[in-house]
């Protein structure tokens, strides 16, 4: 109808009138549905226009939402799209990037359709604990999906385990970045007389962040004062200091208070010390750009960090470079984006093909390369940068791959957000080790 | 519009053959119209006189049908229904419904569970520590910011007030950050604030003080948001009150001064008092943009504000749309709802007493 009134040159009054009614009652409809069913209304209009999908198969629109809306995601997600239509020409897509505040928008959009009970084909996420609060709403594809494309042979077995829910397969791996990376200025921490290979444990990493500041003008340590970053960074002086078992222990709720309370008295000394002073006000991105323009010597954080370094231009090893966080050498620091899988399918078929196509090697080269993430499955690395590549290695060979508490693998949704709030009001300057220890400790 | 509304009585009832002795049960305004009515209508009935003859029960349900029909309340439904039911579904019925979820338990994507009614969430509220902080918080915004708009937006227009040079230019100066949004100035305020080069902290070290972490120190982070918000708003009060002023008469100004009134007292014994009932407009609007700080928040610091500044608009996005806990969010919302309430309340009673509800 749309269409027909847009062709006209001059719709006259009453197509208008039609048109502002037929808006009206859909509006009205949709305010007063009880979603009930409303997830199969969109099935009678979706192709009607385009003249093709009559003999290929396909009938439904693939919808795909994701957050990738800028910079390095958005080129990746586009290498994705143009990958994948070439090898479906024929299946109409539409994939939609909802983007702003670190995936907030996205998943309150994606909450809002599968509660209205009008889900998309897929969207972005992160699978693991994360997958709980979707209860009631995912899918199960493993036949169709994981065992058709023999994904479970291809990736690794942990990721398998955190696409899995409710003893079925409710999401497919798409990309992993590295969560126990510590990133640093070259030109600085040389400036400083530090060798960053020598840094072997986390008094070793004060120390130099200690040269850093009586040697150079630069900012030992640059972040941001959110929580979830440094949630991240406390989960990291954890598994560096108490090792991967406490870690897991304390995920899985049974935590060794003293293992908990000195991981924060550690994450204290390295904040109150070295962190920039306006870290409260700004945000990962701002504090990652000082350690691009060498006002900073340190930073940790996932390595979409390292992402913008390459987005900038700057040459890893002589620019910046990394060193695994002290005392996590043998690990991986594991963090998935998933495309998950929701039940009440507007497109099954489509959906499935989609899913087999982004567990395969195409698809995780295209989009990973760009991404800054690496494939969790095994791949030709030569389309990978030398960064990447010794990533990629690095997580085929790390000993354990712990899951990310601040990302959605470890905790679920609202203990993640429990978390960040018992970090927010006890711990974040002026920081309070008892409190976010007894904080911590109640909440798991 | 009672003006039509009579008209179109007045007619339909000549065209009616059959006399009717009370069709007045509600009497249109009028009292003169009233009676030139009366004798319209005894004069057809002193004509006719065949009424009488027809089926008394039908005559009778008839007549009931055509009062109902000539009543003020069915004549002028076409004017107020359809905004009542509008208001009523879209507006208060969404309060009742979110009143009525915030008596359940219901989160995450299933259905609205209405069989375990209860008053849990509100008990919950009561035992959050982060619900208390957001409560005062909220308060204290709200109380702090309106004053400061009032007194600074006063003080702006009594000063413009005095028929300065440039007076329109000030005013569109001082009334401009009004017309931006809470992401601009949010974004503004954030670069003033910055801890390093922030102008505000340059400010501050001319005179020896400082740096100060202004959004970051939890005791001075809800002053500068008020502050900054403020900056914002007072235009606007200053706008209210200048037209305030400008309806007061200029002899006032000369009595006073006969009479030996300094400035000071002028204002304040003369002129102020005047200003009342623009002070209570200027407040009611102020809060209820106080209550909407959450865009000013969220822009800076997102769902999760700094210590010290989170409110309860906030808090129930927060506990809504990040942790899908919407029976909870619910009724944080009603406790918003109930704060505003409460604090329109006064301005509408006295509406009322003054007639003009």
């Amino acid at each position: 109808m749309t269409q027909q009134s847009l062709e006209d040159a001059r719709p006259s009054r009453r197509q208008v009138l039609r048109l502002t009614g037929a808006l009206g009652v859909a509006g009205l409809a949709g305010c007063t549905g009880d979603g009930g069913n409303g997830g199969n209304g969109n099935g009678g209009n979706g192709n009607g226009g385009n003249g093709n999908g009559d003999d290929s198969g396909w009938s439904e629109t693939l919808e795909v939402m994701h957050g990738w809306t800028g910079g390095d995601g958005a080129d990746a997600v586009d290498a994705l799209i143009t990958a994948f239509e070439e090898e479906y020409p024929d299946m109409d897509t539409s994939f939609r990037a909802i983007g702003g505040g670190g995936n907030v928008e996205l998943d309150a959009s994606v909450a809002s359709r599968l509660r209205d009970g009008v889900p998309p084909s897929a969207f972005a996420g992160w699978p693991g604990k994360n997958l709980d609060q979707y209860e009631g709403v995912l899918g199960d594809m493993e036949a169709e999906v994981w065992e058709e494309a023999g994904l479970f042979d291809a990736h690794v077995e942990e990721v398998a385990e955190l696409c899995q829910f409710d003893g079925g397969m409710a999401a497919v791996p798409i990309g992993s970045h590295r969560m126990n990376d510590v990133f640093y200025n070259v030109e600085v921490v040389e400036a400083a007389g530090v060798d960053p290979d020598s840094i072997d444990s986390f008094d070793a990493l004060l120390d130099a962040l200690a040269a850093i500041e009586s040697e150079t003008d630069a900012q030992p340590y640059a972040n941001s004062l959110a929580p979830w970053t440094v949630l991240q960074l406390w989960a990291q002086v954890m598994l560096g200091g108490q090792g991967f078992d406490a870690y897991m222990n304390f995920i899985e709720g049974n935590g060794d208070r003293s293992a908990v309370q000195e991981s924060f008295e550690r994450v204290e000394e390295l904040l109150d010390n070295y962190l920039n002073d306006d870290a409260p006000e700004i945000g990962f991105t701002e504090a990652n750009q000082r350690i691009m323009a060498g006002d900073a010597g340190f930073i940790h954080q996932g390595n979409w960090a390292a992402g913008a370094y390459v987005a900038e231009g700057l040459e890893f090893g002589t620019d910046w470079d990394r060193i695994q966080f002290p005392g996590t050498e043998n690990m991986y620091g594991f963090h998935v984006d998933s495309f998950i899988y929701p039940s009440d399918n507007p497109s099954p078929d489509e959906t499935h093909a989609f899913l087999r196509f982004a567990g395969s090697e195409t698809a995780q080269i295209e989009f990973n390369r760009l991404k800054g993430s690496i494939p969790t499955r095994d791949v030709d690395t030569s389309d990978f940068s030398p960064y990447l590549t010794e990533t990629i290695e690095d997580f085929q060979d790390a000993e354990h791959r712990p899951p990310a508490i601040a990302h959605g693998l470890a905790v679920n949704q609202s203990l993640q957000a429990d978390l960040s709030d018992v970090l927010a009001d006890t711990f974040l300057d002026p920081y309070d080790v008892e409190a976010a220890t007894d904080g911590f400790m109640d909440t798991l | 519009m009672k003006r039509i509304i009579h008209a179109l009585r007045t007619r339909a009832r000549n065209a009616r053959s059959d006399g009717d002795r009370d069709v007045g049960v509600d009497r249109p305004a009028s009292a003169a119209e009233a009676l030139k009515d009366e004798g319209d209508t005894d004069a057809i009935r002193s004509d006719g006189g065949v009424a009488a003859e027809t089926d008394p029960t039908g005559e009778y349900e008839r007549r009931r049908l055509q009062r109902w029909r000539d009543s003020d309340f069915v004549q002028s439904a076409p004017f107020w229904l359809p905004p009542f039911l509008l208001m009523g579904f879209f507006v208060y019925a969404a309060i009742g419904w979110n009143f009525l979820i915030s008596l359940t338990e219901y989160s995450g994507f299933g259905d609205v569970d209405y069989s375990t009614i209860g008053l849990h969430n509100y008990v919950e509220l009561v035992g959050d520590a982060g619900f208390w902080a957001a409560t005062r918080n909220t308060l204290v915004l709200l109380v702090a910011f309106t004053l400061a708009c009032l007194v600074l937006g006063l003080s702006l227009a009594i000063l413009l007030d005095r028929k300065i040079r440039f007076e329109r230019t000030f005013r569109t100066i001082y009334l401009l950050p009004f017309a931006l949004s809470f992401i601009v100035t949010a974004q503004f305020w954030m670069w003033m604030y910055n801890f390093d080069f922030g102008i505000v902290n340059g400010l501050f070290g001319l005179v020896g003080l400082g740096p100060y972490s202004w959004l970051g120190s939890p005791r001075l982070v809800l002053g500068s948001v008020i502050f900054a918000l403020m900056w914002q708003f007072s235009g606007y009060t200053m706008v209210v009150y200048l037209a305030a002023l400008r309806a007061i008469p200029g002899d006032q100004y000369e009595a006073a001064r006969v009479d030996g009134a300094n400035t000071l007292k002028l204002y304040w014994r003369v002129i102020i008092p005047q200003l009342k009932p623009a002070t209570v407009s200027a407040s009611v609007v102020l809060v209820l943009f106080a209550l909407k700080a959450f865009d000013f928040l969220y822009a800076i610091w997102g769902f999760r504000p700094r210590r010290g500044a989170d409110i309860l608009a906030t808090k129930m996005v927060r506990e809504a749309f990040q942790r899908q806990e919407w029976a909870y969010g619910a009724s944080i919302a009603i406790v918003l709802f109930i704060i505003s309430l409460a604090i329109i309340a006064p301005y509408l009673y006295q509406q009322y007493t003054q007639g003009n509800l």
